[in-house]
């Protein structure tokens, strides 16, 4: 019955996406792809403004486990706004896919850390040597871990680097087969509470000078089609974050319900990331605005020349090229509405 | 017409250069998009690169090498445990009764879901994989086994009875020389069964195998990566295949 069902919905879709007369001013439905971390779109999910800016229209959350998963969900066409780090950003662009970059998720500071075993004594990225490390391969955290480690001079061959997603990190640091990863809340609290401490944090690289982030980004396809809906889209998002910076109890006892955490773990967590409101997204340091794109674009260069140095992207792309990713003209109309 | 074998070699190039030019067509025409499928000489390029200079710290052959490690020996202990315990359960109701509900309990388990399981219990390293990819191949060489003892005829085993075999004799001059192809029939499935499970068992904290491979490469769209690892595999298979026809024929000349 349900395999019907869908079959039937699937024959729908590509009926409807295949007549382009039938194209109307409003979708039937918007798919929302979130990441499993903390941010405000949790906020925005819990409280329906989506659906409160786009009254009549279906709205579906997908939730998906990391950069990589969310690539994929990208490049299949399976959402039509998603979320993503730097590292799988710079991927996706260079790799062609019909996205573009509309508003800063969240920057990440220590909601994205490294944790290490306490009994392992490790001071230094150096004492990591011959240790065990697990980080989720092509995410921010992976890239700031090679980063950190290449800046220091440390060749990460001399330790054994695994790729696991955080849930899995967190099982794996349970069972005692890993002693430091590098990954995000909610489930890097489990590590820190099971013999971990907080060695190094995301929010420490970015002082470095490799800022993380994750950004907002639309399919083309629907952005051509519904450009109303991109700014209704980011219109709720933005009260998500006004909602966020204003009502800060409210906003733990949200996060905490939807990730299913204690309140005072949720409130901790909240402080590990950054918020930033619509209308400072569109300044120099994030997005930029039309003509004049920020640091964003930056960061993306420099993440895309050091997949490259890793051998994981064929070649990097200019900056201007990556600047044509970032559209803040979305924002900037809602912003100045 | 002349020659059936060589008409079904033909029939068969047929069939795989119809493919090949569908896929220079599709790739060349632009119908598909290069990210999502590169054209044979984008692949052919991949192929080279990660046979001289490797993917990740492993050469090609390595990552095939660490893989068939795996596939081997999860499916040799498989048949080691599965074809004693397939005519163990063929010959005895009881052995049937006992071991039945375990398998056909797990084996419609999706190994996926298993294998966070497996994790949990063995952890990151070997022990996991080979659980996962043995768990894979044991079910499907059981149960073809048990339907090779049920299918061997009645008489020869009253006959050899009679005639005063032994236990031992009748299971290695009668069980096993009758149930023998269709165990290898089986035993050649369950091969299969073990290579779609791969991937899935090389997710989790691998760092080399050409399953790791295709998930990680795919995790950064390297597509033409992907298609070049899923053809390696593909044609490892079939040789393993090949390969064990190869030794069944060997072992047993009645087949043909």
């Amino acid at each position: 019955m349900k395999t019907i069902r869908l079959g039937t919905a699937i024959l729908a879709a590509t009926m409807l996406s295949a007549t382009p007369a039938l194209a109307q001013d409003a979708p039937d439905k918007v798919t929302v792809g979130f990441l499993n971390l903390v941010n405000a779109q949790l906020v925005t999910k819990n409280l329906g403004l989506v659906q409160k800016h786009m009254p009549g229209v279906e709205i579906e959350y997908i939730k998906v486990g990391g950069g990589g998963d969310m690539l994929r969900a990208i490049a299949a066409d399976q959402v039509d706004f998603g979320g993503l780090g730097n590292p799988p950003t710079a991927i996706g662009v260079t790799r062609g896919l019909d996205i573009t970059g509309i508003m800063v998720l969240n920057m990440l500071d220590y909601v994205e850390a490294m944790v290490v075993r306490t009994d392992k004594d490790i001071k230094s990225l150096a004492d990591l040597k011959g240790k065990t490390i697990a980080a989720p391969f092509g995410s921010t955290t992976h890239y700031l871990l090679l980063q950190a480690l290449t800046d220091e001079g440390i060749d990460p061959a001399e330790m054994e680097i695994l790729d696991l997603r955080p849930a899995d990190i967190a099982v794996t640091w349970a069972r005692g087969d890993i002693d430091a990863a590098w990954y995000w809340e909610p489930n890097l609290d489990k590590a820190v509470k099971d013999g971990g401490h907080i060695f190094m944090t995301s929010g420490i690289m970015a002082s470095r000078g490799y800022p993380t982030w994750d950004v907002g980004v639309v399919m083309n396809d629907f952005a051509d089609k519904y450009p109303d809906y991109v700014e209704k889209f980011l219109a709720a998002e933005c009260e998500g974050i006004a909602y966020w910076i204003d009502n800060p109890k409210e906003t733990a006892a949200i996060i905490a319900e939807e990730l299913s955490l204690p309140l005072e773990d949720a409130t901790r967590m909240m402080h590990g990331t950054e918020m930033v409101p619509c209308d400072k997204q569109i300044t120099a340091q994030y997005l930029g605005t039309t003509g004049d794109i920020g640091q964003f674009a930056d960061t993306l260069e420099a993440t895309a020349e050091f997949l490259v140095s890793q051998d994981r992207l064929p070649k990097a792309l200019s900056r201007e090229e990556f600047a044509a990713f970032l559209k803040p003209s979305y924002l900037e109309a809602v912003v100045g509405k | 017409m002349t020659n059936p074998r060589k008409r079904a070699l033909l029939l068969s190039s047929f069939s795989v250069a119809l493919l090949i030019g569908a896929w220079v067509f599709v790739t060349q025409t632009g119908i598909a998009n290069d990210l999502f499928l590169p054209g044979p000489v984008a692949v052919g390029q991949a192929f080279v690169k990660v046979a001289t200079k490797g993917y990740q710290g492993s050469t090609l052959l390595e990552h095939v090498g660490t893989s068939l490690y795996r596939i081997l020996v999860a499916f040799g202990i498989a048949c080691i445990v599965g074809i004693p315990l397939g005519i163990l359960m063929g010959a005895s109701r009881d052995a049937m009764a006992l071991f039945n509900p375990l398998i056909e309990f797990y084996r419609p388990l999706p190994p996926l879901g298993l294998y966070t399981l497996l994790v949990m219990w063995l952890g990151i390293g070997e022990e996991s994989k080979l659980t996962l990819l043995f768990l894979a191949a044991l079910p499907g060489i059981i149960i073809t086994t048990i339907q090779a003892v049920h299918s061997i005829d009645p008489v020869y085993v009253r006959a050899a009875r009679v005639l005063g075999a032994s236990r031992r004799a009748i299971l290695f001059e009668v069980y096993l020389p009758a149930a023998g192809p269709t165990i290898l029939a089986g035993m050649r499935i369950s091969l299969g069964f073990t290579y779609t499970v791969l991937v899935a068992a090389e997710i989790v904290a691998a760092t080399a195998g050409i399953g790791w491979m295709i998930w990680d490469a795919a995790k950064f769209l390297l597509s033409d990566v992907v298609i070049m690892g899923l053809i390696v595999l593909g044609l490892t298979g079939v040789a393993l295949d090949l390969a064990m026809r190869g030794v069944g024929r060997l072992l047993m000349p009645w087949t043909r």
